[in-house]
């Protein structure tokens, strides 16, 4: 059965609906989250709050409105993000990541174990974007920072950076499009 | 506003599509985004499609979890009731983001009852402000109010549940004032305003973070009677201020604020 369809049963309060859900999402979840938040024990943490609150809000999932995936995933990176902001403010970060430089990747180790065709397309994509578009997106995406923070951090102007943010996405779909 | 600054500030808050599908925006700029949204169908459009384009990129990294997560989701759900649906009549036009975003902050493990180390006069009265509004709202509520209300509940929840959480209030002569309860650990706060009424018409209530070397940063606007929960606040700042301001908002304070509180007594300052 399709996410979307499983999503609906779980709305009903079908736990077994949601387990058979767990095992289509939790890939794609867990690995969105591990690559926002980074630390391996956080990640499970955001992940595990990610997957409940599907089950408690999958009642406002409207399959007109979209694949349930995406929306899957958007719950996940809002809270990837969440986390990821507040830890930053805290300067947990720094810490974090002069750690991490110093014991073997963490990152590494899943990006062997899982070496997916989508992957490999969206790799793809993202290599013929422009340099500036390519960073606008992933810098946004996969690291957690606002558009301001981009900005500063590739000294542009906020307006280059919202319409280099959009291109990019754009682009990656005309690209994408022959791969789904 | 003249008809051309509000063109404008519609063509700015309409280059905000792709940083919101990205997730790019501030707490205070994503509300004010989404608000924007509700009215603006071409908006919409354009943020579920790009919003599908950003779940391609998570695509791209998905990865095996854990294996003992999912034993801990499965029991844990076993537990969780799940919410109603929201009304659909209401918010049809409503995109995936903002049916999905305002998601609790969920905690699977109940938080352990812990001693508030608060002195206890300056909480009951911080705390019963809170309420007060808490309640004054619930007398009008929709489904999608209660909803809102109640993810806002548990917000306030999870920072009266912080091991750190300590109460501050200021009040002036007349006895308006501003509330704060406060976890510094976590960063987060609720903030009520009480007694200073509607701001005049086409102006708003804007809170703001006050931070040594920084410019203010905007936490969001404040409505009489509500309280707003604010999170990521930077162990540094020093205290909140609210000011008047245009609709919508500002980037930066335009005017004095009129009422001010420090953060130092809620263990903010370090």
């Amino acid at each position: 059965m399709e996410a979307d369809e499983l999503l609906v049963l779980v709305a009903r309060g079908d736990q077994k609906a949601f387990e058979k859900l767990y095992d289509l999402v939790a890939g794609p979840v867990y690995g969105l989250v591990q690559r926002v938040v980074r630390d391996p024990a956080q990640s499970e943490e955001v992940a595990q709050e990610a997957l409940l609150d599907l089950w408690r809000s999958a009642a406002r999932f409207d399959p007109r409105r979209g694949s349930a995936l995406s929306w899957v995933l958007t719950l996940a990176h809002r809270r990837a993000v969440d986390r990821v902001r507040s830890a930053r403010a805290a300067g947990e970060r720094e810490r974090r990541e002069a750690l991490r430089a110093a014991s073997p990747a963490f990152d590494h180790v899943t990006e062997e174990v899982e070496a997916g065709l989508e992957r490999e397309w969206v790799r793809r994509c993202l290599d013929r974007l422009t340099a500036l578009q390519r960073q606008s997106v992933t810098l946004a995406y996969y690291d957690g920072y606002t558009y301001r923070e981009v900005a500063e951090r590739l000294s542009l102007p906020l307006g280059t950076v919202k319409t280099r943010m959009r291109d990019g996405l754009t682009r990656l779909r005309e690209c994408l499009g022959g791969a789904a | 506003m003249s008809p051309l600054a509000r063109l404008l500030r519609r063509e700015d808050l309409h280059s905000l599509a792709a940083p919101y599908a990205l997730d790019a925006l501030d707490p205070a700029e994503r509300a004010r985004f989404e608000r924007h949204l509700r009215r603006c169908r071409p908006c919409d459009a354009e943020v579920r499609a790009l919003s599908e384009d950003a779940a391609r990129l998570a695509c791209s990294t998905a990865a095996p979890p854990p294996p003992a997560l999912r034993d801990r989701v499965l029991a844990a759900v076993r537990d969780t009731p799940q919410e109603p649906a929201p009304a659909r009549g209401r918010t049809p036009r409503l995109p995936p983001h903002v049916w999905g975003t305002q998601p609790p902050p969920a905690r699977i493990r109940a938080p352990r009852p812990r001693p508030l180390f608060v002195p206890f006069a300056t909480t009951t009265a911080a705390a019963a402000l809170v309420v007060a509004a808490l309640f004054a709202v619930q007398a009008h509520r929709t489904r999608e109010e209660l909803d809102a209300q109640r993810d806002r509940t548990r917000e306030i929840t999870r920072v009266l549940a912080a091991p750190d959480a300590r109460a501050a209030t200021g009040r002036d002569a007349r006895g308006r004032g501003i509330a704060v309860i406060a976890s510094a650990s976590e960063g987060r706060a609720v903030v009520a305003l009480d007694g200073y009424g509607a701001p005049p018409a086409g102006r708003v209530h804007q809170l703001w973070l006050m931070r040594p070397g920084a410019p203010p940063r905007s936490l969001g606007l404040l409505t009489e009677g509500e309280p707003l929960t604010v999170t990521d606040l930077e162990r540094t700042a020093t205290s909140l201020a609210v000011t008047v301001e245009p609709e919508g908002g500002s980037d930066l304070p335009t005017t004095r604020p009129f009422v001010q509180l420090t953060l130092k007594t809620v263990g903010f300052g370090e």
